[in-house]
């Protein structure tokens, strides 16, 4: 489908995740995403949980002995229940549609998963050529996960901001059953590298 | 309230006790009569649930403010879009791309599902196809037994509200537990949903406070919803690591991948689907969409219609288990739909995508909620679904409280034809109840021309005892007569609007011989350059304006002047108005003197069959007047009876199949056109000039209300301002919501009077807030309504139709 695309897509992610009550930073390099990391105010316990086997991640492993290196402890996420309200949480996501501000997380494993709902800050991050203009970006790439096959994605989610309800005489209230604050960074490709 | 909330204990227990048997739960006796340890309000008989209904301040207040900051931020939210990404993302062409996917779906249902089964299969997932709801229900009760499961997690799905899902599994000692926060508290209030998207729009939040408190036998408060809030996360995340299944819906089951597409923005939604072993998807066959693409669609037009959201907080898409040892299930309920698909009006209901826009708009629905205005299914949808799901007499009665005023066609995502299709529900309700006595009086007087003539001119002075010779009949004229048992009623009736009175001498009197019954002097070319007025049949009402050219010079225009019984019969001088305001522009004016009631009256009562014969005769006259006039156009002042020569008969002969009316209603529908149209596109368009009198300082200030038929389904919006400012030049002062009802919907003020009497008090609030001295409309059942409660209550505004307006201006 043409279309025209308005503005910078960062600046559109931006503004729209906000408005969903969600942060994001744009950054050149892992380092950079570390400093965020390091500095937010989930971090004041020193601890962040990652979904297992997030160290061999071809392209999110590295950050983590640079997040060691400041003094972070990382804990790999076992059953949900430990899990369950941790401070901070670590992911990565597949896509960034600008559009909408959302998050495309891909993951088949529960214990991914949980890192991504049950704590109360979720890190994510994607790479700035992950980021698309319009949801139309994004059914191609949610109709090639969903394919049978042994790569096949069996549970997506495009995350917006944090959980939110305005059940209650229509009262927006953040952070009802999963995180409180959502967190996306997007890291530049060139960087990357160089991390 | 009665019993406790329980916080869940162990998964999954030993013996399971003994399954009471009930009855299948299809087919309204059954569900009314059903007594168990969890009632819900729909068990009440109809009139007690409204009685109930129209008590609750607290309700009616939320949804009050609630409708006019939705329709500010939903309108915001497209127009932004628009704005920023072209034409492709509007309103009109998303909802029409929508309309068209889920169309598709529907007719390549078969082929589809056999799509989604084989791809769901491979992926894992087990599909099971439920017939009934008591299918559906039994299913997942029989799963639970064999895996020891007794204590289920849901995310909201409407599906298992239809099929009563938590009645059935808590009868069988199965506790199901609602982990949306409005489902919760709606379930801890053994109540339903009163909204689809907002469970508990019509709670306070010192009542949920109060049900909390109860629930948890601790003190919540009753005041700082964050706090309430922040308790169903700490209850529910013990259900969630404790639950044997977790039962989710779906807004969409894309066939092309058998992947379920579920949105929710608590994030409760992914914890149900992904913590319990197995997972349960409810969903019905209309959720069917062929492709992520398309899905797309729906999910901009979903978001942006419930709740004015760019998109929800979390939109997921599972593609069987994902992790080994899950189960996820996929029920599939049909529970009345293939009768749905199988009946070509109704299937169109089908495309629905439960946004509750169609509630949001409602203004009936914002005065009694989603309790009383519906079913299960609540808002204009619930109306037209609830006799497929539930049975025609759990139906009956909240349809008889949809005005008919067109608004939720307007904002619509798949362009479901919802107002008629509610007139095809209330003659159906007909068909199954008969009319009331009254009624198939007044419609089979109607139907006949001499004896309604008669009729009208009986009551023309039998009325005169109660109307004193007033213009109105009301509580100061009717006096202590309202004491006699005969005149009650209507004195009932006149308390908050002064009823009219028939005219002495009706319009087709006063114009006798001032205007030729039919024949013209001048022969025109009319018929073969003339451009018609659209073909409202080929799609939206609401994307069409008239045709701007007129072919010949105006001067030489020719018209048939179609009055309505409203017009002719009690405001005559509305009628000599527009009348006047033509032949001022040099349009020579006929009045075919055989013009009855169009029989608007009596399908808007669902009495089809007395309408087929006001059609028929009203198609037979005009036909006949339009061959000895050679008229141009056939003009009328009453926007209602446009719409139904235009629109309404056209459906009517579809329906009923009878081509040659059909042909005849088209043909005589691209003569037809409204009063203000025809000024504005016809005349003005053309140079001509109305010869209005310098105004003189007089302190005519207008305020303009928006007819529904007028706005909703004729399109019409800058006309009537562009005639009252740049050509009258006075001074218009828009009132807020001055496109929403005035509460008149036909019979429905009579029948639901409490209703419609706080809707005309919203709209004359709005146009008095405005300091206006004249409030204008160009439809004359929302003059009468407007002019007996501003008489009725003693407002100093005059109420003018807009004829009237332009013809006390001309020089």
């Amino acid at each position: 489908m043409a279309h025209s695309t308005p503005m910078n897509l960062f600046t559109r992610f931006q503004e729209r995740l906000s408005s969903a009550g969600g942060e994001s930073h744009q950054v050149g390099g892992l380092a950079e995403a570390v400093d965020i990391i390091a500095a937010h105010p989930a971090l004041s316990a020193g601890e962040i949980v990652v979904p297992p086997n997030f160290a061999q991640h071809q392209q999110w492993g590295a950050i983590l002995p640079l997040l060691e290196s400041k003094g972070i402890t990382i804990r790999q996420a076992g059953e949900p229940a430990s899990v369950a309200d941790a401070p901070a949480g670590l992911s990565g996501a597949e896509l960034a549609i600008a559009e909408t501000g959302s998050v495309l997380l891909a993951e088949n494993s529960l214990e991914a998963r949980v890192v991504t709902m049950l704590t109360l800050t979720h890190f994510v991050l994607v790479s700035e050529r992950k980021l698309v203009p319009m949801l139309d970006d994004a059914a191609d790439l949610l109709q090639q996960f969903a394919r049978v096959g042994p790569d096949q994605r069996h549970y997506m989610s495009l995350v917006t901001g944090p959980s939110r309800t305005a059940d209650i005489e229509r009262t927006l209230t953040i952070g009802v059953q999963g995180p409180k604050t959502l967190c996306v960074i997007i890291i530049s490709d060139q960087q990357e590298a160089k991390a | 309230m009665s019993s406790k909330y329980e916080p869940p204990t162990g998964g999954h227990k030993g013996p399971l006790p003994t399954s009471a048997p009930l009855p299948p739960l299809r087919g309204a006796q059954q569900v009314v009569s059903e007594e168990t340890a969890n009632p819900t309000n729909e068990n009440q008989p109809f009139e007690e649930r409204l009685e109930e209904a129209l008590r609750d301040e607290n309700m009616r207040r939320a949804l009050e403010r609630f409708a006019p900051s939705w329709r500010t931020s939903r309108r915001d939210v497209f127009a932004s879009e628009e704005a920023d990404y072209g034409p492709d993302y509007s309103f009109a062409h998303m909802r029409s791309a929508l309309r068209k996917s889920k169309d598709y779906a529907i007719e390549h249902q078969a082929e589809l599902i056999a799509q989604f089964k084989a791809q769901a299969e491979a992926a894992g997932a087990i599909i099971y196809e439920a017939h009934t709801a008591e299918d559906a229900n039994r299913y997942i009760y029989e799963l639970c037994q064999r895996k020891g499961i007794d204590l289920v997690v849901k995310s909201k799905t409407m599906v298992s509200e239809e099929t009563e899902l938590n009645r059935y599994l808590e009868a069988r000692g199965i506790k199901p537990v609602e982990t949306d926060l409005g489902e919760w508290v709606a379930q801890l209030a053994h109540e339903r949903p009163s909204h689809m998207v907002m469970p508990i729009i019509h709670k306070t939040r010192q009542q949920v406070g109060a049900l909390l408190t109860e629930a948890l036998g601790r003190e919540i408060s009753r005041e700082n919803v964050a706090e309430q809030v922040a308790v169903i996360r700490v209850e529910h995340r013990k259900s969630f690591l404790n639950a044997g299944m977790g039962i989710s819906g779906a807004n969409a089951l894309i066939a092309e991948s058998g992947t379920v597409m579920m949105l929710t923005n608590e994030g409760n939604g992914r914890l149900v689907t992904s913590l319990p072993p197995v997972h349960v998807v409810m969903a019905g066959y209309d959720k069917l969409i062929g492709t992520f693409a398309e899905a797309m669609t729906q999910l901009r037009l979903l978001a942006r219609s419930a709740t004015a959201q760019q998109i929800t907080s979390y939109t997921t898409f599972i593609t069987g288990p994902a992790t080994p040892g899950k189960e996820m299930h996929i029920v599939l309920v049909d529970n009345g739909r293939s009768e749905m698909r199988a009946d070509p009006r109704f299937k169109e209901a089908l495309r629905c995508i439960r946004c509750a826009a169609c509630a949001n708009i409602c203004p009936p629905y914002q005065q009694v909620g989603g309790h009383v205005f519906g079913y299960i299914y609540s808002g204009a949808i619930g109306l037209v679904v609830t006799p497929f799901h539930h049975g025609i007499e759990a139906g009956a009665g909240p349809q008889s409280l949809c005005v008919s005023c067109n608004a939720c066609e307007t904002v619509c995502p798949v362009e479901i034809p919802l107002p008629n299709l509610i007139l095809d529900v209330r003659s159906r309700v007909v068909e199954a109840k008969g009319l009331p006595w009254l009624k198939k009086v007044i419609f089979g007087v109607m139907a006949r021309p001499r004896l309604f003539n008669l009729a009208v001119r009986f009551f023309s002075l039998a009325q005169l005892p109660l109307s004193r010779g007033s213009h109105y009949i009301s509580t100061r004229s009717i006096g202590i007569l309202g004491r006699l048992p005969g005149v009650r009623p209507i004195a009932k009736l006149a308390r908050w609007r002064s009823l009219p009175t028939f005219a002495t001498k009706p319009l087709r009197d006063r114009v006798k011989g001032q205007l030729s019954p039919s024949s013209r002097s001048t022969t025109s070319q009319a018929g073969t350059e003339r451009p018609g007025p659209p073909r409202h049949q080929q799609g939206m009402s609401l994307h069409f304006a008239w045709p701007r050219p007129a072919p010949s010079p105006p001067s030489r225009l020719t018209v048939c002047y179609f009055a309505g019984c409203m017009i002719d019969r009690l405001y005559p001088e509305m009628g000599e108005a527009a009348i006047k305001v033509l032949r001022a522009c040099g349009v020579q004016v006929t009045f075919p003197r055989k013009q009855n009631c169009c029989g608007l009256i009596a399908l808007n009562s669902g009495d089809r069959a007395d309408c087929v014969t006001m059609a028929r005769q009203t198609i037979t006259v005009l036909e006949q007047a339009l061959e000895e006039s050679k008229a141009d156009y056939i003009i009328g002042a009453t926007t209602s009876c446009v719409v139904t020569l235009t629109q309404d008969y056209i459906r009517l002969f579809e329906d009923l199949q009878q081509p040659e009316w059909l042909r005849r209603a088209q043909a005589l529908a691209e003569k037809v056109m409204d009063f203000a149209s025809f000024v504005d596109h016809v005349l003005l368009a053309n140079g001509m000039k109305l010869p209005v009198r310098k105004s003189d300082g007089d302190d005519v200030i207008v305020t303009y209300h928006d007819s529904c038929q007028s706005i909703n389904c004729l399109g019409l919006r800058s006309e009537a301002r562009h005639i009252i400012q740049d050509v009258l030049g006075l001074e218009l002062r828009e009132m807020p919501q001055s496109d929403v009802c005035c509460g008149f919907g036909g019979s429905t003020s009579i029948e639901h009077g409490d209703v419609s009497e706080r809707i005309m008090n919203n709209k004359l609030n709005n146009a008095e807030s405005t300091g206006a001295t004249v409030l204008v409309t160009d439809n004359p059942g929302c003059l009468m309504h407007l002019r007996g409660g501003v008489d009725a209550s003693g407002r100093k505004m005059r109420v003018l139709h807009l004829a009237q307006l332009i013809a006390e201006q001309l020089e």
